[in-house]
This record gives C-alpha cells, structure tokens and sequence, in this order.
C-alpha cells in the first residue's frame, strides 16, 4: 500500500491561493467575453477591481454620470455583492457608437465574487466623484 | 514569428516634425489625451499601420473601415494613436517600425503620453506629472520645464520601447507621465499630461472640453479599458510598481 505523505500547512495554503487564483482568471475570462451590457434588463456593467490584502477585501466600481443617494451594494449570501446605481441620465447605445441595435440605458448593475471569506455586515462604502470603494473586513 | 509592419502614408509628411504616442495603457492616459489634440487641433489622418502581426481587426468610422493605428498630424506634429491595445507580442516590431518610419521623415523629437498609476487615486487633490528621457540632453528639456523626473524604477510597454530605441539611436525622446488610476478610464490625468505637452512643445490646447466630458468619456472608454487590462496584464505592466534594485 502506497503510503501518502502529509501535507505541509504551506503547501495547503499554497494550494488555496492557486485555486483562488483559477477562479479569479476564470471569472475575469468570462467578464471580458460577453457584452458588457444588458438590454433586457437595460444595464450596463461598470468596470470594477477587487484588492484582498490580509485585512480586509477593497472592492471599487466606477461609476460616471451616478450620484451617492442612487447608488445601491447589497451582500448576497456571504460571498457575493450585488451593485446597482441609477444614472443621471438615459444613455442610448447610438450615442456610445453601437448601431447595430437600438437600445439605451439608465443603470448599472454588476454581481461580484468575493474571493476570501469576509464579514459582510460589517461592510462600509464609500462614493467619491463617481468611484465607488466597499470595505468588508476579512474572516480569519 | 513571420510578418511585416507598414506604415502607409495618405498624405504629404513634413519634416521635423515632433512625434507623439498616445497608446492604450494605465487609465487610458496617453489615448485620450492624444485623442483630445486630434479634435481640438483638427488634425487629420496622415498615415497608418498596416500589419499581418495585428490582430484581424478594423475600426468603423462611418461605416468605412481604418486601421486600428493611424497617425495624425500637421505641419510640426505627428501623433501615433491606437484605438485598440496593442497585443504584448506584436509591441516591439510596431514601436521599431513606426520609430523608423519617423527617423525617415528627420522628427525632431520623440514624447509618448501615458500615466502612472498612483493607490487611492481618488482622494488626490492635484495629479502631478513626471517625466523620463533618452538622454542626459533630453532630460533637460523636463527639468527646465520643472517637471518632476522619474528618477529609478521600471518603465513597461510602448513608452519603455520609445526611450530605449531612442537612446540607441540619438533621438531625443520624453514620456511624459500623469498620476491616474490604474484600471479606469482618466481624463483627469490626461489633462494635466496635456498642460505639460504644451509647456514642452507650445502645443496649446483647450482642456475645459476634456474635463467637461470626462464622465462621459470614462463611460465610452470602459471596454477599452478592459481589453487594455488584459494586455497590461501580459506584459506584466504592475512591474512599474516594483521597488527597483539600485544597480549603478
């Protein structure tokens, strides 16, 4: 019988991140190849980033033409954040050279995957020139 | 890997003329700011490059195809601008090809636009420029300006290509570089890289249009910018922000 070798905590760790890392090219893969709107729901998806460092998951999203008081983050499950905000204006896809299609806009909407445990209910959120920053602390 | 670059002229190119590069890279920078003087300047497309190394793509501009590079330009300015990322693998022989072509046409100088991400950009109250160039003698030309200089640490992409073919070949070269977001579109900084265009070359424009637009253009740019982060990514761009070892 073959025996197996313990793993070290290092190497389960290391394991961790690269299964984080996977995870995160696959998302980002599927993030870039699809339409970056919407026109069932008339959205459009904003640019975002994602920062983990040992203390807390910093999530950004870029916002233009939004206001804070429309402007909605919303946990889904623990693992998860759910972004929407109106805009200030109705955006037709004309006017962002799309002519193919008629269509328009009039708000965002982004799902994220939060790729470390965190405490959602203790999330903050910041709004600064259209930029938006969710704090959530991390589980440890 | 096998293919040309060419650059295919349209019109009559002066002589002498200052070369400028507004590429796709960190906040979009460089690409909005050159595309700022193509309107404001009224420049006209003048070449283009042409090239089995590119990906097969065209850029519709009322319903007639373009290339994804042209150079616009008028009697004293040629600017380079990609409306598209240029891929990772192809950046060397475009950045050779297009530098060749400008020696050929006796530029008088080289200056590439981009920016230099900077951590909670957003809280920034004033976006400061820096500056890097060729030569000890090109280098003055930002200092007497009172730019700040670059100093040490890694340049990655079409500016480092510019300064490295530049030195080698005793072209002065300067890439100017405004503090901006990393991953979102910035025409913020793409107007204070304008200003300090301006006070290098006299090249005057208005920058109220910029700023005005500026949701709106960060609203175009975004999946711009998502493709640009995807190339950044590959020629591992992030290493800008390494803290470089001193070798003297």
């Amino acid at each position: 019988m073959a025996i197996r070798r313990r793993r070290s905590i290092w190497e389960i760790v290391d394991e961790y991140f690269s299964d984080v890392e996977r995870w995160a090219d696959r998302l980002e893969n599927i993030y870039a190849e699809r339409p970056s709107w919407n026109l069932r729901d008339c959205s459009i998806e904003p640019l975002r980033e994602i920062t983990v460092t040992p203390t807390e998951v910093m999530v950004t999203v870029d916002l233009p033409f939004t206001s804070k008081a429309n402007v909605k983050v919303k946990p889904v499950g623990t693992s998860s954040l759910e972004i929407t905000a109106k805009m200030s204006k109705v955006v037709k896809l004309e006017e962002l050279g799309v002519t193919h299609c008629k269509g328009e806009f009039q708000k965002y909407h982004s799902h994220l995957h939060i790729p470390v445990p965190v405490y959602t209910k203790r999330m903050t959120v910041n709004y600064k020139k259209g930029l938006l920053e969710v704090h959530l602390p991390r589980k440890h | 890997m096998s293919g040309t670059v060419k650059i295919i002229e349209n019109k009559k190119i002066p002589s002498g003329a200052t070369l400028v590069f507004g590429f796709p890279d960190v906040g979009l920078v460089g690409v909005i700011a050159a595309s700022h003087l193509v309107d404001e300047l009224k420049l006209d497309e003048v070449a283009y490059v042409d090239s089995t190394l590119l990906p097969p793509l065209v850029v519709l501009h009322e319903g007639l195809p373009h290339s994804s590079i042209r150079i616009f330009g008028n009697d004293d300015l040629l600017l380079v601008i990609s409306e598209v990322p240029v891929p990772v693998d192809v950046i060397y022989p475009v950045m050779d090809a297009l530098i060749g072509w400008g020696r050929s046409k006796n530029i008088k100088m080289m200056i590439a636009l981009g920016g230099i991400p900077i951590q909670d950009r957003q809280d920034a109250k004033e976006l400061k420029v820096f500056a890097a160039a060729s030569s000890p003698e090109a280098l003055k030309i930002p200092e007497d300006k009172q730019i700040e200089i670059l100093t040490e640490g890694y340049l990655v992409g079409a500016q480092a290509i510019m300064l490295q073919r530049a030195a080698n070949n005793g072209i002065p070269a300067i890439t100017l570089l405004a503090q901006c977001f990393y991953n979102y579109p910035d025409p913020e900084a793409a107007a204070e890289v304008l200003k300090e265009l301006g006070r290098i070359t006299g090249v005057k424009v208005n920058f109220a249009k910029l700023l005005e637009k500026g949701e709106e253009i960060r609203l175009r740019a975004r999946d711009v910018m998502k493709r640009t982060q995807e190339e950044m990514s590959k020629m591992k761009k992030p290493q800008e922000l390494d803290i470089p070892i001193y070798v003297s």
